[in-house]
């Protein structure tokens, strides 16, 4: 078997003149949890869909599963588009019936796991209800079991969390850990980091359409190293920016996030600290995500 | 294929199971029967006796209203009228129904009589009083005084029937036998024989005209209604945004002949079972089907029914999916279906001319054009037999047409269903089509 479930090379698209997609080169390896991670409009549905063979690439190649796209292998996906929504007047075990279907399942099969699924987040009891009858965050349990319902070797989720409250976060968290513990592979896009950090095997920035940096989270860490300090204090902090041995600094007012330029110069700044804020914590830490994806931007744009 | 049964599938039972859908299978039939059988019946059970006094002042009239309200008259037979045409079946429906009196003159003058009468009338004592002048013979005309003066059929009776017997009065004056100038106007009547391969059948013309409108109405209806449904359905597919998730999962070709299938085949469902209702209906309550029905569906018809129906739909549901995925609002689409009704009209307003000239150039060639022809040709094969070389040219052609329509609204169809939000032109159109 293939190791790679995914593998994009040079991936170029260009809209109206615009490039949406410059150059884009990545590999995902079966069983991870990929993160496409950059800001809004930074090319991550484009190449979503260009993976999913809704739009065609201008130039590159894409082998996905070990193959070129075919009719076939969107049996073995299950894809969570940007752009989601389901057929109002249908009921809930019709809409499974039907996508499940589409999907290439059988009706006994569709029927046994949509049961389970249903019972799993807690929609069990609205099989024969009408998808307009379903609350908003119900409507969007029920997209995502269709997402799943046939068991895909590999879940391409474009910006899942996206509109949803934090138990259903937390519910398709669980989910995408649990898919992974069957090994599955999953590829989801998003702009909000903080998520990322907690659940990618490996990531991709990107940014403007071009990448900005890819890996595994741990190699992307260690490259950044371990120069980061988080301060919990109270006070007026303002004076850390302009300390000469501070890289980079990023305030949240009670709690900030300091690169410093050496390692060894934790305890000068800590001694900087106490005599000016009241310090309530102080610890190593690693960079975040966010803070990773800023520095690259803008050594690019300083390059 | 399993992929287009599912869509097929569902886009069938999503309309076959909607409530609008049983009623109007259900209703659409008992309405037209309705419409052909409740003024027959309230005819027959609706009326009341009616009772109107003659003021016969020019004399020996009341006794011929009398005579003749007493016997009824068999629909259809000539009667002792002088016309000696059909006697209007109303107006022997009328005959019996009335009973006439008479009003005692006393040498009375006229107006006095009206306003006696007109006293009674309004007690409901009775109905209407018909006064007959003494100079009816010359002057024609008769006063009827009622409340209610619109029952056409009463006045015609009155009239006929007065008129017969000034003529015969006259006839008889110049000494003329009446039997002679029955004879010498009594009309012709045209039986009606259709000519066919298969052997000649009478049939009465009248109920040709009306059976080919007929399904032609019912053609027209059913190809707007479900081409209306196919765009509805294409655009809510856009608009839930839905479409994304569906091209995901199988070829957009697939869901597009699924869908224009699905609903086709419910489209056919009804009519299927319209008919069948209908048959049933008309059998309950007329005590048999009416043979000229009976002559005017032979099997052949049906088959050309259906084969002209199933050419019809995707003529028009294909360029109805279109612009459902081409556009992004009901307005926008309300805009374009309207101009695919006008094509619609085109041929329908051309049948009324070939129902009655089926043969003419003009019906000839416009039957080929392939949007026309599913209604032309049909209504051509009803009013006549064209040759089976252009039946034959005309179902390929549309074939051809059909073929072409659908390569090229999958086209469409793969990229107008992601186009969100933005009303594309019609260059942008061009391109689509032209898109791998």
């Amino acid at each position: 078997m293939n190791e790679q479930a995914l593998s994009l090379k040079d991936l170029v698209k260009d809209f109206d003149g615009k490039r949406a997609v410059d150059n884009i080169s990545f590999t995902v390896r079966r069983g991870d949890i990929l993160g496409l991670l950059g800001p809004n409009g930074a090319g991550k549905t484009t190449t979503i869909r260009m993976v999913m063979n809704i739009i065609a690439p201008d130039a590159g190649h894409i082998e996905i599963l070990g193959k070129n796209f075919s009719e076939k292998v969107k049996d073995r996906i299950g894809y969570l588009p940007e752009e989601r929504g389901l057929y109002r007047k249908l009921k809930v075990m019709d809409t499974l019936l039907f996508m499940g279907e589409l999907k290439g399942m059988k009706i006994a099969a569709i029927r046994e796991r949509g049961r389970l699924l249903l019972k799993q987040f807690q929609l069990d009891g609205y099989e024969e209800k009408k998808v307009e009858e379903l609350s908003k965050g119900m409507a969007q349990k029920l997209q995502f079991i269709i997402t799943i319902l046939h068991n895909p070797e590999l879940l391409i989720l474009d910006e899942p969390f996206s509109g949803l409250d934090p138990l259903n976060i937390e519910l398709i968290k669980d989910i995408i850990l649990s898919s992974k513990r069957e090994g599955t592979t999953i590829i989801y896009s998003t702009h909000l980091m903080e998520y990322a950090e907690k659940t990618v095997d490996s990531l991709v920035m990107i940014d403007k359409g071009r990448k900005v940096l890819d890996g595994t989270l741990a190699a992307v860490k260690a490259e950044y190293g371990q120069k980061f300090v988080k301060v919990q204090y109270e006070g007026d902090a303002r004076f850390v920016g302009a300390l000469p041995y501070v890289k980079s600094w990023r305030d949240s007012g009670r709690e900030m996030e300091v690169e410093l330029a050496d390692l060894s110069k934790r305890e000068q700044l800590l001694r900087d600290l106490l005599e000016k804020v009241t310090v309530n914590g102080f610890q190593l830490s690693e960079p975040s995500l966010q803070n990773i994806f800023i520095r690259k931007v803008q050594e690019g744009e300083r390059a | 294929m399993k992929k287009i049964l599912a869509v097929i599938k569902k886009e069938y039972k999503a309309i076959v199971k909607k409530k609008s859908f049983i009623i109007m299978t259900i209703l659409t039939p008992v309405l037209m029967g309705g419409m052909m059988f409740v003024p027959v019946l309230l005819m027959k059970v609706g009326r009341t006796e009616k009772k109107i006094a003659v003021a016969d002042f020019a004399g020996g009239y009341y006794q011929a209203l009398t005579a003749k309200s007493t016997t009824r008259q068999e629909p259809g037979k000539p009667g002792f009228d002088l016309e000696g045409s059909m006697r209007k079946p109303r107006e022997s429906e009328v005959a019996g129904l009335i009973s006439f009196s008479p009003v005692k003159l006393n040498g009375r003058d006229a107006a006095v009589v009206v306003r006696e009468y007109e006293q009674k009338i309004l007690k409901k004592e009775i109905d209407g009083l018909l006064l007959i002048p003494a100079d009816v013979k010359s002057g024609r005309q008769v006063s009827y005084y009622a409340t209610s003066i619109s029952d056409f059929a009463t006045n015609s009776f009155i009239a006929s029937t007065l008129r017969t017997v000034i003529s015969q009065q006259l006839l008889l004056e110049k000494q003329i036998d009446p039997a002679v100038v029955r004879e010498a106007t009594r009309d012709v009547l045209v039986d009606t024989f259709k000519v066919k391969k298969e052997g000649t059948t009478k049939s009465s013309s009248g109920m040709d005209y009306i059976m080919s409108l007929f399904m032609m109405i019912i053609l027209f209806g059913v190809l707007i209604g479900y081409g209306q449904m196919i765009m509805r359905g294409v655009l809510e597919e856009k608009s839930s945004r839905i479409s994304e998730l569906l091209i995901s999962s199988a070829k957009s070709t697939y869901l597009f002949y699924g869908k224009v299938l699905g609903i086709g085949l419910a489209g056919l469902t009804q009519v299927a079972l319209w008919i069948l209702l209908s048959i049933i209906l008309v059998s309950r309550f007329s005590g048999a089907v009416d043979a000229s029905i009976l002559s005017f569906l032979t099997p052949e018809i049906g088959l050309y029914f259906v084969v002209f129906f199933i050419l019809g739909f995707f003529i028009y549901a294909i360029p109805y999916a279109i612009v459902g995925a081409a556009v992004n609002t009901d307005q926008e689409a309300q805009q374009f279906s309207t101009a695919i009704v006008w094509m619609m009209l085109i041929p329908y307003f051309i049948g009324f001319s070939a129902t009655q000239n089926p043969n003419t150039t003009l019906a000839l060639v416009a039957s080929l054009i392939p949007i026309f022809s599913p209604i032309l040709m049909f209504m051509r094969i009803t009013a006549s037999t064209p040759p089976l070389w252009q039946i034959a040219t005309s179902i390929i052609l549309c074939s051809l047409t059909i073929w072409g329509l659908a390569w090229l609204g999958a086209k469409i169809f793969r990229v107008g269903m992601l186009m969100y939000g933005k009303k594309p032109s019609l260059g942008e159109i061009l391109r689509w089509i032209r898109y791998k």
